[in-house]
């Protein structure tokens, strides 16, 4: 109800015709990609409904949270009656990469107003960063830009709180064996792979994926983000040597 | 659990969310982040990327596995997001390989 609410406020403030262009603009950019939150939303569904939730406090935890990977994260805590130090604690490790996004974004949103930069920020999901970020700086009209961030990051939401619901009633009928899920990590594969035909993002990815993999049994999952921080020095190191390279 | 609490734990984690993500964002040019830092952290996102795609390509259970249908899938897909701009078919391309290889015992 709030997060609509919000919607519609930040949509009629702003409804004229540079914030449509920037919006159509976006919604077409990040279209293909968000087939990707569809089984993501599904799978979802069924975990909170396996994890003995009902329909009204899955769809609950869904809107306050709207956040898969700390949602399904911390289900088994939940589930286990861990205490609710570790599960806030588990949660923000696996949010701790959006301070990152939300840093490299930022300058996207200059001449924005608060009411829709807490909107912007509530919605700022890993799709949507990576078809923003770059193109929010290159572009004056402050207008424009909300346009182009509010329309993929509203279409996520909706997409995903739809299919929630579907998911928890699904719970029973799509087949395991389907791995629908897979889609997802598909999805995230096509956000990499166009920023990996730089060198040294090529480093970074590899290097963040590799420490991940390796660093898997740390506790509280920090593993991922120990990996983000590896990954971002080798990729910022290969500018580096390839800058001097350049040089000399 | 008691139905309380269980909302509690709901909201507690929403805020472990919205305020990391938020941040900078509303926080906007009252905290600069230095010259340096901001372009270091340009290689957050595919480093965030493969992070959570990686293990999850690489892994069965809790080991690596270089011959298993999800890595399969995944090379279909990074294939054909190089050398296709069909946006659609990275996903159609990964899913028949991944239900393929699982088919046909790989």
């Amino acid at each position: 109800m709030f997060a609509s609410c919000c919607i519609f406020a930040a949509m009629s403030a702003t409804s004229d015709s540079s914030f449509m262009l920037g919006a159509r603009e976006g919604f077409a950019a990040f279209l293909p990609f968000s087939v990707g939150l569809v089984p993501w939303a599904l799978v979802m569904g069924m975990a909170m409904t396996s994890t003995g939730f009902s329909p009204l406090e899955a769809m609950g935890m869904n809107i306050i949270v709207f956040a898969g990977t700390a949602q399904l994260g911390t289900l088994p805590l939940i589930a286990a009656e861990a205490p609710l130090w570790l599960i806030v604690v588990t949660a923000l490790a696996l949010n701790l990469r959006f301070v990152i996004f939300s840093a490299a974004i930022a300058p996207g949103f200059r001449g924005v107003g608060l009411p829709a930069r807490w909107l912007s920020g509530h919605l700022l999901t890993d799709g949507v960063f990576a078809t923003c970020v770059d193109r929010m700086q290159h572009v004056d009209d402050p207008r424009w830009r909300l346009g182009y961030y509010l329309a993929p990051s509203l279409w996520s939401w909706l997409l995903w709180q739809s299919f929630t619901l579907l998911g928890i009633y699904a719970a029973a009928i799509v087949p395991k064996s389907w791995s629908l899920e897979f889609m997802a990590t598909i999805a995230l594969i096509v956000l990499l792979v166009p920023m990996a035909r730089i060198r040294p993002m090529l480093v970074a990815a590899l290097v963040g994926g590799g420490s991940a993999t390796l660093l898997r049994n740390l506790p509280l999952r920090l593993g991922v983000v120990v990996a983000i921080v590896l990954g971002i020095a080798a990729g910022f190191a290969a500018e580096h040597v390839e800058h001097r390279r350049k040089q000399q | 659990m008691n139905d309380v609490s269980l909302w509690l734990i709901f909201i507690l984690i929403g805020l472990a969310t919205t305020l990391p993500r938020a941040s900078f964002i509303v926080l906007g040019n009252r905290v600069a982040l230095p010259a340096t830092l901001q372009r270091a952290l340009r290689y957050a996102p595919a480093a965030a990327l493969a992070a959570i795609v990686a293990p999850d390509l690489l892994l069965v259970g809790d080991s690596v596995d270089v011959l298993n249908a999800k890595l399969g899938g995944g090379i279909a897909a990074v294939l054909a997001a190089l050398w296709s701009r069909n946006p659609w078919l990275p996903f159609i391309v990964g899913m028949a390989v991944l239900l393929g290889l699982r088919q046909f015992g790989a």
